[in-house]
């Protein structure tokens, strides 16, 4: 799953007939000038200038500016580019025209298991989250196309009528369309707004794609954003840049604050390693995965970043028993990470903990116990050690 | 008895290396139950016409590679069951063409990072056909005993430690690769090992989920519990709680579910596999999932950790209800093993190898090469040079280092002697025919031989049989002129005494100015003033001043031609990489060089 800032998925929403507000994504205050310059609708309308970043609750820290003309947007646009926040300094932010509108909407479309579920209410902005029984829907199965009677159906069930229905239903049609053929997940359009004009607009869009479509969408050329609410950091986009390279996989995401970092190997085994973590009353300081055999180099990698965690006391190198990860080179990767690690002075107080079944199993754990002769705080289990009974024990050292 | 993949199983493969890899893997599987191997053909459109070979026990199987799946069916009627190794790109159109052959009843998709849409219109295709699609990203499927599809279950070893050389008595389905073959051991561990394992996949959409695979299960008689390996996000856990509290079920389901740490975590941040995504009200949380279960009266144990008492305790329960009997295990002496590799028996000292070939100079086994035992980098950093380099891979001995002075002084002296000699020539008109390096220098070396430059060692043997059998110079050129011919080494195309060879004289002022004995030179030297006498250009020439000079300070005769051949390389390299610099084209020899006398145009007779 893949999330777009608001300005790519304005995009591929106008690219499939859907109108939004005039808006654009700067980078500079000179680039917003020089737009102002030739964009009447800059200059004759009221606009709102949002940071466009991955961030959640931009309202609440005043990153949303709203009923500006173009002096205040000049001035909110100087103020916000280059801000500092926690993780992030923004770059870039959208400045867009604000739409006179009497009624506010709601659409939405999502993927299920069996089709799509197409979502639509009478009521929307922040109204929809309390009048969530309003939301009519309609599926519309794999493979199958969306009828018009359907549509119109939907949207006179939801208390749509005479004009406004019909829109509404060629409006739905429209962001249908763009969620089958953008191979999307999740779009919702909140509000749509009906303009003095009397035209359905998308006033604001939470896209979610599918990355793994991006083979076959050469014009997403937009980056993917971080869903939780906060940008990447730079060990994760290292990590990322890695993973792209590799056969395999290794995932990192930071959790300020936490203090058992986490370097299981798995898909589904580094998350029972996290639940043990969680629920032995321990805080994460990590989520980290490697799995799929990959080059001993990018565990490598991974470890290096895990090892900079701040603060952290115990190291958990969990794994259930390999199908075909070399257990013997990915810890090899780990172990050349370990003694940088421990050479820069990282490792110092931190207790490592191993636990690992698979190919090679018998040499990846030697090699791992002979770090004890090299003055490591490493304990090494092996198959028979029941899975996560290691952050058991970790939870118990400190 | 088993589900899915079952000792009827037969396999196409489709995809490349990765596909190549999981046949071998089954190979192992079917050689430790002694069965043959079940995969029938490859699809693989680049290879086609080909085969790959499969190592099967000590055996090895060719498997033929086709182009298109219907190619495989006609071929191998026998195929029912398709395993998809193919790129995500081109995964769904590989998988519908697995589908629609009318042959293939189950596909599995190991492919990851295949479109959601992809796989939930095979999903349904599959549907449709009633047939079996299980994946994308699915490890395998194994059943102990009868069949394995991709590489469920790892490294033979652990075939055999999860004793999946025999039916069990628990089913497992589960969504990570790993976990599969983890709870594949803790089943045989506590208890008495699997049926059959699923690996369902880790997308949000697996084309087969556990309902379906628990419906099988519980119309397989051998399969008396199933352990669910579940995630968070999604419904399935919860369509099996559904399924499993409906009515009243012969098997007993066991049941864990992972993301509690969901909880706890920053909103949005989401860990684990492309499935493991909570719903955006929330559904789909891991605990909502474990109440479902629970509620459901599956056995849901609060930890991982706690899976495998939970097991044990299930099958201590059937075999107290007399469901399951004990069965008793395997003696170590019974237990399958695979083939020795030579190498492994070597290794453990079971076999005796004649060897092929036996080297006396150097060793390239460590971490660097060894010249007689010395390593190469510490002769770099104790300061030897390359004709040291050389005693000890010609002559299996350091030379000291006035030896090496006259070594280097050999190899500079006779490095190139411009573009006319017959080597360079020769490398200089294949460097101009676009031949490449290696073989430009190779057509130059041709020319080296009893004319050109290749005289050293017979010169060196020559003069050493006149020194060790302590002939005069006049014995020696009687008995040279009677048995062997003109003296190698003396004579030269345009050199004379009153022309003479600088570099001769080079060689032989330096090596007499050194403290040491030169009977084979001083020998040579007697020769030519016979000789010169005879004749103005019958004078000791490069080569055999080499010989003698090469031979005085011990070197084997047969080595002697190495010093020239090694020397007149870096001419002919450096002719090569001229010409090549120059950019030359092809160039001929002019007919006014050719003397043509072969017989004037005529009439050709008419064949009889």
């Amino acid at each position: 799953m893949a999330k777009v800032l608001e300005g790519p998925g304005m995009g591929l929403l106008r690219k499939w007939g859907i109108s939004t507000p005039n808006y654009a994504v700067v980078t500079s205050s000179e680039e917003f000038d020089q737009l102002s310059q030739v964009n009447d609708w800059l200059q004759k309308n009221k606009l709102v200038v949002k940071a466009h970043e991955a961030l959640g609750s931009r309202f609440k820290l005043g990153l949303v500016k709203v009923g500006l003309d173009l002096a205040a947007a000049k001035v909110a646009v100087r103020e916000m580019l280059g801000k500092k926040l926690e993780t992030l300094t923004i770059k870039q932010v959208i400045v867009s025209e604000a739409v006179d509108h009497k009624e506010e909407y709601y659409a939405a479309a999502k993927s299920t298991r069996d089709g799509v579920d197409l979502l639509v209410a009478t009521c929307g902005g922040i109204e929809v989250e309390s009048n969530w029984d309003k939301v009519k829907q309609v599926s519309i199965e794999t493979g199958e196309t969306l009828s018009d009677s359907a549509l119109s159906s939907l949207v006179k069930d939801a208390g749509f009528s005479g004009d406004t229905a019909a829109k509404m239903a060629e409006f739905l049609k429209k962001l249908y369309a763009c969620f089958d053929n953008e191979d999307a997940q999740y779009v919702e359009v909140n509000p749509v707004v009906l303009s003095g004009q009397g035209e359905l607009v998308a006033l604001d869009a939470v896209t979610l794609l599918d990355g793994d479509a991006k083979f076959r969408h050469k014009d997403w050329t937009f980056p993917f954003a971080a869903e939780f609410g906060r940008a990447y950091t730079k060990n994760e986009e290292e990590v990322m840049a890695v993973d792209a390279k590799v056969k395999g996989s290794v995932k990192l995401i930071e959790i300020p604050g936490g203090n058992i970092a986490m370097l299981p190997a798995g898909g589904g085994a580094s998350v029972y390693y996290s639940d043990a973590v969680v629920a032995r009353g321990g805080k994460l300081a990590n989520y980290a995965e490697y799995s799929g055999d990959p080059p001993d180099w990018a565990v490598e990698v991974l470890t290096e970043k895990v090892c900079s965690l701040p603060g952290i006391k115990h190291i958990i190198v969990g794994g259930a028993i390999a199908n075909f990860t070399d257990v013997k080179k990915t810890f090899g990767g780990i172990i050349n990470a370990f003694r940088k690690a421990k050479a820069e002075g990282k490792l110092e107080g931190v207790k490592i903990w191993v636990r690992r079944g698979g190919p090679n199993e018998l040499q990846g754990l030697a090699a791992m116990r002979a770090l004890q002769d090299e003055g490591f705080d490493i304990q090494v289990f092996d198959r028979k050690t029941p899975l996560t009974d290691i952050v058991d024990m970790a939870m118990a050292a400190k | 008895m088993s589900i899915l993949a079952t000792k009827d199983t037969h396999v196409v493969i489709q995809g490349g290396v990765a596909g190549v890899n999981a046949a071998r893997r089954m190979a192992e599987f079917r050689y430790m139950i002694k069965q043959p191997l079940n995969v029938s053909a490859f699809v693989y459109p680049p290879d086609a016409g080909k085969t790959n070979e499969i190592i099967c026990g000590t055996e090895l199987i060719m498997i033929p590679i086709y182009k298109t799946v219907a190619e495989a069916t006609a071929n191998h009627p026998e195929i029912n069951t398709s395993l998809v190794y193919i790129g995500a790109d081109r995964a769904y159109a590989g998988t519908m063409e697995a589908l629609n052959d009318p042959h293939i009843k189950t596909v599995s998709m190991i492919t990851e990072g295949v479109p959601e849409k992809d796989a939930k219109l095979l999903g349904k295709h599959a549907r449709k056909l009633g047939k079996t699609f299980n994946g994308p990203s699915s490890i395998g499927v194994v059943s102990a005993g009868e069949c394995r599809l991709g590489v469920i279950g790892g490294a033979f070893d652990n075939l055999v430690a999860c004793k999946l050389y025999r039916p069990g008595s628990f089913g497992v389905i589960t969504k990570s690769g790993g976990l599969s073959n983890e709870i594949i051991w803790i089943c045989s561990q506590f208890a008495d090992g699997i049926t059959t394992a699923i690996g369902i996949g880790g997308d949000a959409y697996p084309g087969t989920d556990y309902v379906s695979y628990l419906e099988m299960f519980e119309k397989d008689p051998q399969t008396k519990a199933v352990v669910i390996v579940g995630e968070m996000g999604g419904d399935l856990e919860e369509r099996a709680a559904e399924w499993y509290g409906a009515k009243k079920r012969r098997i007993k389901l066991l049941a864990v579910v992972s993301g509690f740490c969901q909880e706890s975590l920053p909103k949005g941040m989401k860990f684990g596999h492309a499935g493991a995504k909570e719903g955006l009200k929330g559904e789909g949380s891991a605990r909502a999932k474990s109440e479902a279960l629970k509620k459901a009266g599956a056995i849901v144990p609060d930890t991982f950790g706690a899976l495998g008492p939970a097991i044990k305790a299930t099958h201590e329960e059937l075999l107290k209800s007399g469901q399951v009997k004990p069965i008793p295990e395997l003696s170590p002496a019974d237990m399958p093993r695979l083939p020795k590799t030579v190498q492994e028996s070597m290794k453990e000292g079971e076999v005796l190898v004649t060897p092929l070939i036996r080297s006396t100079i150097s060793d390239d086994r460590g971490d660097e090469p060894l010249y007689q035992g010395y390593p190469a980098s510490e002769l770099i950093n104790n300061g030897y040079d390359i004709p040291h380099i050389i005693g000890l891979l010609w002559d299996n001995r350091l030379v000291s280092k006035q030896e090496a002075e006259i070594i280097k002084r050999i190899i500079m002296l006779s490095a190139d002697h411009g573009p006319c000699v017959s080597g360079a020539l020769t490398t200089i008109i294949a460097a101009c025919a676009g031949i490449g390096l290696s073989q430009a220098v190779a057509a130059g070396m041709i020319m080296i031989g009893p004319r050109f430059g290749g005289a050293v060692t017979d010169a060196g043997r020559w003069f050493k049989y006149a020194i060790d059998n302590k002939l005069s110079v006049d014995d020696f050129l009687v008995y040279m002129k009677k048995n062997v011919g003109p003296v190698p080494g003396i004579g030269h195309r345009v050199k004379s005494l009153k022309n003479p060879d600088k570099r001769v004289k080079e060689l032989v002022g330096y090596v007499k100015s050194l403290n040491m004995a030169t009977p084979h030179l001083d020998f040579a030297l007697e020769v030519e003033k016979i000789t010169a006498v005879k004749k103005d250009n019958l004078i000791l020439n490069v080569d055999g001043t080499m010989a003698a000079v090469l031979v005085d300070i011990g070197f084997p005769v047969d080595s002697l031609n190495g010093f020239f051949i090694l020397s007149r390389t870096i001419g002919m390299i450096g002719h090569w990489t001229d010409q090549k610099r120059q950019g030359s084209r092809l160039i001929r020899l002019f007919d006014y060089l050719v003397n043509y006398a072969s017989p004037k145009r005529r009439e050709v007779p008419p064949l009889k």
